[in-house]
């Protein structure tokens, strides 16, 4: 296999000279730390770019600022950077698409559509590691470079922002121009899934779990695809060389070499993380209206926790939402099966009420609203509700 | 350096007059035939060719100050099948078609779809029936986060359901300041409001 040598011509570099480290094998030694680079190289200038995107960044809206969840994220980012921990700082944003990425700068992102995919700790930890091995790679600077070169260096490094609120990615066909403007080379992402992993085991993290990031979003892709919906504008992730398929297999081979003690998967300490913020995060997933992929999502998450009531509501609204032929029926029975379960949201009484009202069941509808106005008293819809309840409303 | 083909675009769409303002006079309009409205304050009707993110595909666009600082949008009979407003340029998402048994929730969902999707993030505060063109309708209250500058919108909205067609007035307006300021002109607009359903 190719060794891939650590990006010629940039004396700023402190590492430059660790000659000999081993990047393209599973042995990978963490060069050591990275100096700021000089303001007036052009990486100086990527920086002084990067460090004014920061800016926006930390004022956005749409930054997750809660300490726990930051905290619990940024915990794992570091263990897994060691003693480049402190040259990183990490962002969540709440954007529904699977996406990660670290700046040249230090600069992590990552997005509430990627949190609310991850099963458990390991598998976030195995996105993490392949970002921070393109960080200690430097293969953002040398992208940026060529983006630079190719003049269109703005408009790459505004889209790749974009969750920021200056760039207005969520739309999916600028998630399509942000793939094939930021994909990295097919060798820099063989080499970061290889780094990923040695980091993720190196910190005791069940291997495996790694190329199952990639089956679980080939499985998405499979229910969009099923669903006739578009796949390739879907997901940044795609757009990526060499493909998912080699991808997962590659991860899973790795996976099967020794790593002693790797083994700590991290469910539940991942799901109660998120706990608090879930209930936003698959509002968000629905709203996409990307229900094949969503309906895969949500099926696996049910397969781990079978009495996950929030799962079986947001499935529910999915159906609803979706209204095709038969989805009200389909609608009907997720919601019935979440108020079996544990944790079901009190909104599944008025998505029940609602689907029951059309159908024309007034009185179970009835009920279905007046228990939804039980749990939330003074939700912002009581008013509706309970217009619908007196008869003052058709 | 290279002209960005969308700012030619946008050049060309200026110089050939694609964005008119034509001013709406105090008084009585109808709009599409058949929202008749009563207004007491002159307003510019902003005309594009192409979608506004504020109210892509609203069948008139009204604002006082400009369209980044407040927006009257106005959707006339949308009928069954048919999406409220239109998709943005370049989103692939699609939007959901109105159907006329929806509720007045559903009907907010709808319009929450309309308005994110350049990625801004929506909430609802309030919703509640109240009348609308002289028809029992709904009123609701939400904020939007713009996505392209991190302006916080207020903005309420107006509508009903009559023969199977949705009529729906919205305004928004950044919380600070605008809201606040134009809203006296925009309740008596939504309360002047009669439907002329055909």
């Amino acid at each position: 296999m190719q060794r891939r040598p650590f990006l010629l011509g940039c004396g700023c570099l402190a590492f430059a000279a660790a000659a000999g480290v081993r990047a393209d094998d599973y042995d990978y030694q963490v060069p050591p730390r990275f100096a700021r680079p000089e303001a007036g190289t052009d990486e100086g200038g990527l920086w002084a770019y990067m460090d004014r995107e920061e800016q926006r960044l930390k004022r956005s809206s749409f930054l997750i600022r809660d300490p726990a969840l930051h905290g619990y994220v940024n915990g794992i980012a570091c263990r897994l950077a060691g003693e480049h921990c402190p040259e990183m700082r990490v962002y969540l944003v709440r954007t529904p698409y699977f996406n990660a990425s670290m700046a040249p700068n230090g600069m992590m992102q990552v997005w509430s559509g990627l949190l609310v995919r991850m099963q458990n700790e390991a598998q976030l930890a195995a996105v993490l590691g392949h970002e921070i091995g393109h960080y200690l790679q430097r293969d953002s600077v040398e992208r940026l470079r060529d983006a630079k070169s190719r003049s269109s260096f703005g408009l790459i490094v505004g889209l790749a922002l974009g969750a920021v609120g200056g760039g207005s990615v969520g739309s999916l066909a600028q998630m399509g121009i942000l793939a094939g403007g930021l994909a990295y080379g097919r060798d820099q992402e063989r080499v970061a899934d290889k780094i990923g992993i040695a980091l993720m085991a190196r910190n005791g993290y069940a291997p495996a779990e790694a190329g199952r990031v990639w089956g679980q979003l080939l499985e998405e892709a499979e229910g969009a695809k099923a669903a006739g919906e578009d796949v390739s504008s879907t997901n940044i992730l795609f757009a990526s060389h060499p493909p998912a398929e080699e991808r997962r297999e590659v991860l899973a081979a790795a996976a099967k070499r020794d790593w002693p003690g790797a083994a700590r998967t991290g469910a539940d300490e991942y799901r109660a993380a998120l706990a608090p913020h879930r209930m936003g995060f698959l509002y968000d997933e629905v709203r996409r209206r990307r229900f094949g992929e969503s309906l895969v999502l949500f099926d696996r998450l049910l397969k781990s926790s079978p009495r996950d009531g929030q799962v079986q509501y947001f499935k529910g609204e999915a159906y609803r939402q979706r209204g095709r032929e038969g989805d009200t029926r389909l609608a009907l029975e997720a919601y019935r099966a979440a108020l079996e379960m544990d944790s079901t949201p009190p909104e599944v009484h008025r998505s029940l009420g609602t689907v029951l009202r059309q159908a024309g069941e007034n009185a179970e509808a009835t009920r279905a609203f007046q228990r939804y106005l039980e749990l939330k008293p003074g939700a912002e819809d009581a008013e509706l509700i309970r217009s619908y309840l007196t008869g003052s409303q058709s | 350096m290279r002209l960005k083909p969308w700012l030619a675009a946008a050049a060309l769409c200026a110089l050939a007059g694609c964005a008119q303002i034509v001013k709406v006079e105090p008084g009585q309009v109808t709009i599409k035939e058949t929202l008749k409205l009563t207004t007491t304050s002159a307003w510019n009707r902003f005309e594009l060719q192409f979608p506004l993110s504020v109210a892509p595909g609203a069948s008139e666009v009204w604002t006082q100050d400009g369209i980044t600082l407040d927006a009257l949008a106005f959707f006339v009979g949308v009928a069954q099948g048919q999406t409220l407003g239109s998709a943005l340029p370049g989103v692939s998402k699609k939007l959901p078609p109105f159907r006329g048994t929806m509720t007045p929730g559903e009907i907010v969902e709808l319009y929450e779809q309309l308005v994110t999707q350049d990625g801004s993030a929506f909430a609802l505060k309030r919703v509640a029936p109240g009348r609308f063109g002289g028809q029992p309708g709904f009123r609701f209250e939400h904020t939007i986060t713009r996505k392209s500058d991190n302006v916080l919108l207020k903005g309420v909205a107006q509508g009903a359901v009559v023969k199977d067609k949705l009529y729906l007035v919205a305004f928004t307006a950044p919380s600070i300041y605008y809201y606040d300021r134009h809203l006296p002109q925009v309740e008596p607009l939504m309360a002047s409001a009669e439907i002329r359903a055909p």
